[in-house]
Formats: C-alpha cells, structure tokens, sequence
C-alpha cells in the first residue's frame, strides 16, 4: 500500500463512512433510525483508535507534495476530534427530523473537514478543509426543516460565513501575491513580513478564524444557530467546529506567522477579550436557554483567543486545554438538554427546567456538574481551564487581562447559577414529562459528566496531553 | 493518613447517601449519623496522638498530583487547624442529628450536602498546598449555595446567589495571589510560601489580594452585607455551619497565610485593620441592638464577634517599635479562643432559634415574649447560651475577649477600651432578646399550646452548652494544643 495513503488511513475511513451512509440510506426504511448513528460511531470510535495508535509513534511527514502534514498536532487534534465525533453520535437522538441519517452524514463531513485542517501545510489544502466543515455546518443548522427559526439562522449564518469565507481568501490572496507560493514554510521573508500589506493579508486572515471561532465581532451566528438548530445539531456545532478553528488558527498563526507574532497577537488578544466581555455580560440577560449558553461559548472562546494571544508554546498548550475542557462541559450541557426534551416539547427556556431535580435527579446532578464546572469550581475540570490560562497569563506580565478575565468569571458565575437554580431551587406545578431518550444516551452522558469531575480530581492527563501534542512540533 | 480518612469518608458517605436516593433517607440518616459521630471520635483519638510540644506540622501526607506543575496532595495538621477541625467534626454530627426534627423535602441531598461539606471544610483546615486548599475552599461554596437555595426561607434564591458570588469574587482575588507565589517560588506549598521575599508594593497586593477573600468569608465590615442574608435564609443546618465553621476560614486564613507570608504588608496594613475589627465591633453591634429578626441579630452579633478575632490578629503590630512576641502570643491566642469560642456559641445559639422556630414558625422577636412559663428547660440554655454570647465570665466567650482586650491593652489603651465596649453593647443587644423573647408576658397566643424541649432536642444544645462551660472554666487543654505552632508563628510575624 502507498506510503502516504497509509497516513491518512481515518480520513479515508471517513470517507468510505460517508459513501455507505448514502447508499445506506436510500435503501433504508426510516423505522430504522439507528443505523446511521451506529455507522456513525463505530466509525469515530475505529479513527480514534488509529489515531491513538499512531500518535504512539508519529513521524514529521510532509506528503502530497507538501499539501498535508502529519504530525503530533494533527494526529493528536484528530483525535479528540474522534472521540468528540463519538461523544456526539452517542448522545444524538434520532427523531423525524433525521430518521434518514442526513445529520449523521453532514456531521461525518465536517469532520472529515476539520481532519483536513488539522493537517493542512497549504492555503488551498487549508481552505478545502474550512470550506467542507463550513458548508456541512449550514446544512447543520438548516436541518430541522420544519422550523422557520431554524430557516431563519441557517440563512444568517450562511451570508455572514459567505462574507467571512470571502474576506478570508482575499487575505490568503494578498499572501499568494506576496510570496508566490501556497505552502506552509515558505513564508518567512523578513522584510515582507513586516509589510502593511502582509499586515493586511494577516488582518482579513483573523477575520475568517474569528468568525469560524463565533468571536466578537463575527459572533452573531452562534446565539442563533445554537438556538435555531435541532438539539443534535446544536451539540455538534457548539463542540466539534472549534476544533476545526483552532487547528486553522494554529497552523496559519503560530506555525507559520510567527515572525508576526507581536501583530497578530494584538488582534487576537482585543477580539479574546471584547468576545469575553460581550459574551459574558450579554448571557446574563438570556432567558433562552440555549440562547444563553451560545452567548457563554462566545465568553469561553474569548477565553481560549486570550490565552492564545501570549504568543509562548506554554499559552497556547493552555489555550488548547481551555478549549478541550469547554467542548467537554458544553457537550454535557446539550446532551442533558437532547435527554430531557421530548419529541413534542423541546427544551427552549430556562423555565423548562424547572425543578428537573424533583423529576431527573441524575440527569440534573450532570448538568450541575457541568455548569459549575462553566463556572471554574474546583475540583470540577472547567477550574483548571481558568486556572492554566491565569498562570500563563501572570507568567507573562499580563496580570491586567487576568483581572479582567477573573472578574468576568464571575459574572459568567450568575448565569451559570441561574441554570442551577432554576433546576433546584424553583418549584414546579406542572409535571415534567418523562423524555424518551435510549439507555445509550443516558450511559454516554453519564460517563462524561462524571469525566468532569474525574479529570477534576485528576487532570493530569488532558494537561499532559495538550502539551504533548503541541511541543514537539515546535521543537522541530 | 487520620486526616485524609477525616476528608474523604464523610465525602464518600454522602456520594453513597445520594445514590441511596430518597426512598431510604431513613437509612441514610442512621449511617451518616454514625459516620460522622465515628468521626468525631476518630478526632479525639487524633488529639491524642497530637503532639503539643512540636511547632511542626504532624500527619503530614504528600502525594504528588499534577507533577508538571509541583503541585502534592500534601496534608498536615498543627496547632491551629486541629481545634478547628475537631469544631468541625464535633458540629457536623450535632447538624445531620437535628436535621430530623423539621420535616424536609429530599432529606437525603440534604444529608449528603452536610457530609460533603464537612469533608471539604476539614480539607480546607488541613492543607498544606496551596493549591489543595484552593479546591476544598471553592469546592465548599457548591453544597453551601444549594443548603441555603434548595431548604432556605423565602428570600432563598437571593440570599444564596449573593452569598456565592461574593464569596467566588473574593476568592479569584485570592487565586491570583497564589498563582503569583507559585511563579516567584516554583512551588506551591505554603511554607515556601513564608521563605520569598518579595518587595513592599508586591507584599500589600499580596496582601489585599488574600485580604478580599478572607475579609468576606469572616465577614469583616463593609464586605459583611451577604452574612445577614444567607443566615436568615438558610436552614438552621446550614446557619449552624455557616456561623460557627465557614466563617473561621477567613480567620484561618489570616494566620496561614496573611501574616506569615506578607509580615511587613501585614504591619503596614494593620492601622486600616484594627479600624475594620472596631467598627465590626461597635458599630455592626449597635446595628444588631437594632433588628428584630432573632437569627438576623444573631448574624450581625456573629459579625462583632469575629471583629475580635480579626482585632486579635493584627492588633500587635501597633506597637511597631519594640513587637513583644508575648503580646503577639496572646493576642493570636486571643483570636484563636475567639474562633472556637463563637464557633460553639453561634451554633447553639442557631439552633435554640430552630427549636423555637419549629413550634411557632417565626423568627421575629415580637412574636415570642414568655416562653419560660411553657418551656422552662428550654429556657435556661438559652440564657446560658446568650450569658455566654454576652461573654459571661465562666463561658468560653468570656476567654477569648478578655485575651484579645488584654492584648490590645498592653499596646494601646484607646484601642482596648473601645473593644472592651462590646462587654456593654454585646451584653446590650442578647439580654435585650432574652427580655422579649423568653421572659416577660405570654402574648402571642400559641405559646400556651406549646411543649418543652424534649429529649431529642435537649442532647446537642446540651453537649454544646458542656464544652462551652469546660473552655469557660479551664482553657488549658485548648491552649496547649495552639501554644507551639502560635508561638512559631509569632516568631515568623516578628520577622
């Protein structure tokens, strides 16, 4: 078998997924829900394996004639990206807004996407990888046909993801003018570098991760797709996508502009902290539940882009922390919210919760853990996201932004709270109707809920994780 | 390996409360109340393997936890924390007891809320990272916002959402502080802590950064206005807890780490500090005279006390010029008695409150008056309780003041008298309570129909009143066990 083929073995996989789904489909019955979740999972969960396989003993390979790149941070994002994919699919619950698999199908591709990404060392392998995530996103978000809010957003979030896309490849043209070449490495003239035009290019360049992030000022989307999309598709564009984002980030800023670091670092810091403190204040006044934690992945983002600012390998290993721990909590959060809700009364505000203690003990047990753990409450895992980003922070001289980014924490504390209390403290007259989620979902959600507060008592892993993957790489 | 027991079995013990789940809440009652009376018993045995000679830190316990950053698992007890978690252990049996006797909704959360608690305040009184006594001080704040939110009055919600926020504003400050001494020391434990030197400027940012934390936790004025709240709000369970233990963790902190890691900040800072404690004293004991909600009387005279203890930690430093280490010795002595002191008064006192709460389902003064004529049993240890709250010499309360003025006399008469006022306000402000409450004429009707304490009800109130009076009489014991590790600490204070 070619040597290179063999590299890309889950990508490949992925892809034949994505063909059996579709001929799957067209000849399957919609009572038979399960099939594409199955496919789905079984799927993430062999990729994860390889991944995890072949993370043991990466090689630095550059193939395709220097188009993709195999390395720590590719292998290791693919990774959680997988497990992240089968977290999802776990926690998905067929309805008749999919029986026929089509979400499966769009999920399978923008993961496939965000592969790409995670091992793109070219502009055009890059933006391939943007564009198929990107695209599988509105079709995500316009899935649940029979709702016009769904419309509405997907419809929003396709204009403004056309413009970002848009202004995205204007910078990467202005970069092409400059150097002549699309691939990675080659870009590390000084004198260029240090030119308004480059400044420029890198300029609409953090336009498009900004907006791919959902960061202020390109954060309009992600309220209302969160609160548009179905409950699944909800789960998956509120986890998996940032990991797409912080690969792009990474492989264009740190990888390759670093010689502009002082520049890009500005910007990434004013949109971190504007995203933090908009996000943050904004959610207070949400009574929409999913409304509300769009507007908190908003403030966490801001969180992840701060850190990301510092420029230093120990930033960003903290930035990556922060943004793994983020995808954990919120996937707890929607998968409660995909359990709890039934087919004819989906979650929408806080007030549908409503003393789910009285009805849903455990499950409302989970969705405390998760919120405090928003909240960075030791020794729940969302603290030691604050945490590593403050002692970055500290170490270099940043102690300002640190103030900013505790007091804020705070203030994001009373919208967590206000989940809370709504689900304990409010007393409820009308009884809570029983969901109708399968035994998979409940075993899935409890399994991550209780990783908060495992990897809480214990988070060395995650930690020693994100720096494995990202250190090596900077070595060389 | 007596500490991590004392930790993680009553935390362990409310998990399998919470998975036993509300249909056997009977059972579940039984075993927490055994555990965590076991417990208590497993303190006592642990102060008699305690060493009072040794200035040191004994049971220590270091595990490595998170190798990249220097962070233990390291745990120890001294002279200081060991009276505080045995308060602990002695108080929280006496709260899942008399958590029987007013019918609650979800009695096994309830439970299971107190015994992880509990694990977590020890963890707070036993750590020797700083990082480790970061996690039991946040962890804490989650079982306390949903004992006042889920089993609070009216007002709960409220009440509750203030009391966390301040508290966590309070604490990130502190985090702050802690990550800052990380990356001077390479270290996270808090004796390195002691060893930096760090400039003037730095040691006061220092200081106030830990000063917000511990300042709201005791509460000292003007940070104190979420304790009235919370108090009247919470539970009597939880009112108990929070009097008599969350409130000595500012205390605590002070002592390990304001004073022994910023001395000079300390020093500097002590003129604004001595204020604070006086007008804690005073004026918030004068605010009490004014209310006419017994439990929120008894929060406002829990924040005067607690000026005493926070008087007592900086009050020496006014004599920069020749620091004496015996007035430094007593003074924190002081504080410390303080601490233990109005641990065991608050307590009783919140739960004498409950006991009459139960039968009338009211807190407000004016609705009681004559309460001796149909409980008379239950009256005496009420007045005991606020004689001793009014520092009736005999009583623990009457120790702890009497040092802490003593030492205030020895540097400043004018800062003595003025805190030797509280004999006058604190006797004021209980006895007047007393008046209306338990004597005077029967005039709210269903008083008449009401019965005395019994039994039940009797044996923690009276438990309580036992160890006040045994600290009244002869203190040694209690002082004995803190001499060293006060003394050591003095020695680092003095510089």
């Amino acid at each position: 078998m070619n040597i290179e083929l063999s590299l890309i073995i889950p990508e490949l996989i992925i892809a034949s997924a994505i063909c059996l789904l579709i001929l799957v489909n067209s000849f399957l019955s919609s009572n038979k829900r399960f099939t594409g979740l199955v496919i789905g999972a079984i799927t993430m969960a062999v990729c994860a394996l390889i991944s995890l396989l072949s993370l043991l003993d990466t090689t630095n390979l550059i193939i395709f004639k220097g188009h993709y790149k195999i390395d720590h941070l590719a292998t290791g994002l693919k990774l959680v990206t997988y497990l992240s994919g089968f977290i999802v699919f776990t926690g998905t619950r067929t309805n008749k807004d999919n029986a026929k698999s089509e979400l499966i199908l769009l999920e399978l591709f923008a993961i496939l996407g965000v592969s790409i990404l995670a091992s793109s060392n070219n502009l055009l392998t890059l933006y391939l990888g943007l564009e198929t995530l990107t695209l599988s996103m509105y079709g995500l978000v316009a899935s649940k046909r029979s709702s016009e809010l769904a419309t509405e957003s997907a419809m929003k979030f396709f204009v403004l993801g056309a413009i970002a896309s848009a202004i995205f490849l204007y910078g990467v043209s202005f970069v092409y003018g400059l150097y002549g070449t699309l691939t990675f490495g080659g870009f590390n003239n000084p004198i260029i570098n240090g030119s308004i035009e480059m400044q420029l290019a890198l300029a609409f360049i953090i336009c498009g991760i900004a907006f791919k992030f959902g960061a202020v000022p390109f954060h309009s989307w992600v309220p209302d797709s969160y609160q548009g999309a179905s409950t699944s598709s909800a789960l998956f564009i509120s986890t998996i996508p940032k990991l797409g984002a912080f690969a792009l980030i990474y492989r264009l800023l740190f990888q390759t502009f670093i010689s502009n670091v002082e520049f890009w670092s500005l910007l990434i810091l004013f949109i971190g902290l504007i995203s933090l403190i908009l996000g943050n204040i904004i959610a207070i006044a949400q009574d929409n539940l999913r409304r509300l934690l769009g507007y908190s992945a908003i403030g966490n983002i801001g969180f992840t882009l701060i850190s990301f600012s510092i420029g230093t390998t120990d930033g960003i290993t903290a930035s990556l922390i922060s943004l793994i721990i983020y995808i954990l909590n919120t996937a707890v959060a929607f998968m409660i919210i995909e359990i709890i809700s039934t087919e004819n009364r989906s979650i929408v505000t806080l007030s549908d919760i409503k003393d789910l203690n009285s009805s849903r003990p455990w499950m409302s047990l989970l969705m405390l853990l998760s919120m405090f753990s928003m909240v960075g409450i030791p020794p729940l895992i969302g603290f030691y996201a604050k945490w590593i980003v403050l002692t970055e922070l500290i170490k270099a001289d940043m102690l300002i932004i640190g103030l900013i980014a505790v007091i804020m924490s705070v203030i994001a504390a009373f919208y967590y709270l206000r989940i809370v209390w709504y689900m304990y403290f409010e007393k409820n007259d009308l009884p809570m109707m029983q969901g109708t989620s399968n035994i998979f979902q409940k075993i899935s959600v409890s399994i991550i809920g209780l990783m908060i507060l495992i990897f809480g008592l214990y988070p060395s892993p995650i930690i020693d994780f994100c720096k494995s993957i990202i250190f090596p790489i900077f070595i060389d | 390996m007596i500490v991590d027991q004392l930790i993680w079995i009553p935390v362990l013990t409310g998990l399998l409360v919470l998975v036993l789940g509300e249909k056997r809440s009977n059972f579940a009652y039984a075993l927490s109340l055994l555990i965590s009376s076991g417990l208590f018993f497993l303190s006592i045995y642990m102060y008699f393997l305690f060493d009072n000679a040794l200035s040191s830190y004994q049971f220590e316990l270091k595990v490595p936890w998170i190798d990249r950053f220097n962070i233990n698992y390291h745990l120890g007890i001294d002279g200081i924390s060991l009276p505080l978690i045995m308060l602990t252990t002695f108080l929280s049996p006496i709260v899942i007891y008399t958590s029987k006797t007013s019918p609650k909704n979800k009695m096994h959360q309830y439970i299971a809320s107190f015994l992880i608690l509990e694990g977590m305040m020890i963890g707070v009184f036993s750590s020797l990272d700083a990082f480790l006594f970061y996690v039991f001080w946040e962890a804490m704040l989650i079982p306390m916002f949903l004992i006042i939110g889920i089993w609070g009055g009216k007002n709960r919600i409220y009440a509750t959402v203030k009391f966390f926020l301040y508290t966590f504003l309070g604490s990130v400050f502190m985090l702050i502080a802690i990550i800052f001494l990380y990356l001077k020391t390479g270290s996270y434990l808090i004796s390195d802590f002691y060893e930096v030197s760090l400039s003037l400027n730095q040691q006061i940012l220092i200081f106030l950064a830990f000063l917000f934390a511990f300042a709201v936790k005791i509460p000292m004025w003007p940070v104190h206005t979420w304790l009235p709240d919370a108090h009247v709000e919470a539970p009597t369970g939880g009112s108990v807890i929070l009097a008599a233990i969350l409130l000595k963790m500012g205390g605590y902190g002070f002592l390990r780490f304001s004073l022994p890691i910023t001395p000079e900040a300390s020093l500097s800072m002590a003129p604004i500090m001595i204020t604070l404690s006086l007008i804690a004293i005073i004026y918030i004991g004068l605010v009490a005279l004014a209310q006419t909600d017994m439990k929120k009387l008894i929060a406002y005279s829990s924040i005067s006390h607690m000026g005493f203890v926070t008087l007592g930690c900086f009050v020496f430093f006014v004599q920069s010029s020749s620091i004496n280490l015996d007035t430094i010795n007593l003074a924190i002595n002081g504080a410390m008695i303080q601490m233990i002191s109005h641990g065991l008064i608050s307590a009783a006192l919140f739960l004498s409150i409950g006991v009459m709460y139960d039968r009338l389902h009211s807190r407000n003064i004016e609705d009681y008056g004559g309460i001796v004529t149909k409980m008379p049993k239950f009256s005496v240890l009420m007045v005991f309780f606020a004689l001793s709250n009014a520092a009736l010499p005999g009583t623990s309360g009457f120790v702890g003041e009497l040092t802490v003025i003593l030492a205030s006399f020895k540097v400043n008469i004018y800062i003595a008298l003025l805190s030797a006022l509280t004999l006058i306000i604190g006797a004021a402000y209980t006895l007047w309570m007393i008046k209306r409450v338990i004597f005077g004429a029967v005039t709210n009707e269903k008083i008449n129909s009401q019965s005395d304490m019994n039994l039940i009800e009797a044996i923690p109130l009276g438990l309580i009143a036992l160890l006040i009076l045994l600290i009244g009489v002869w203190p040694k014991p209690l002082t004995d066990m803190m001499n060293s590790t006060i003394l050591a600490l003095s020695y680092l204070v003095s510089g």
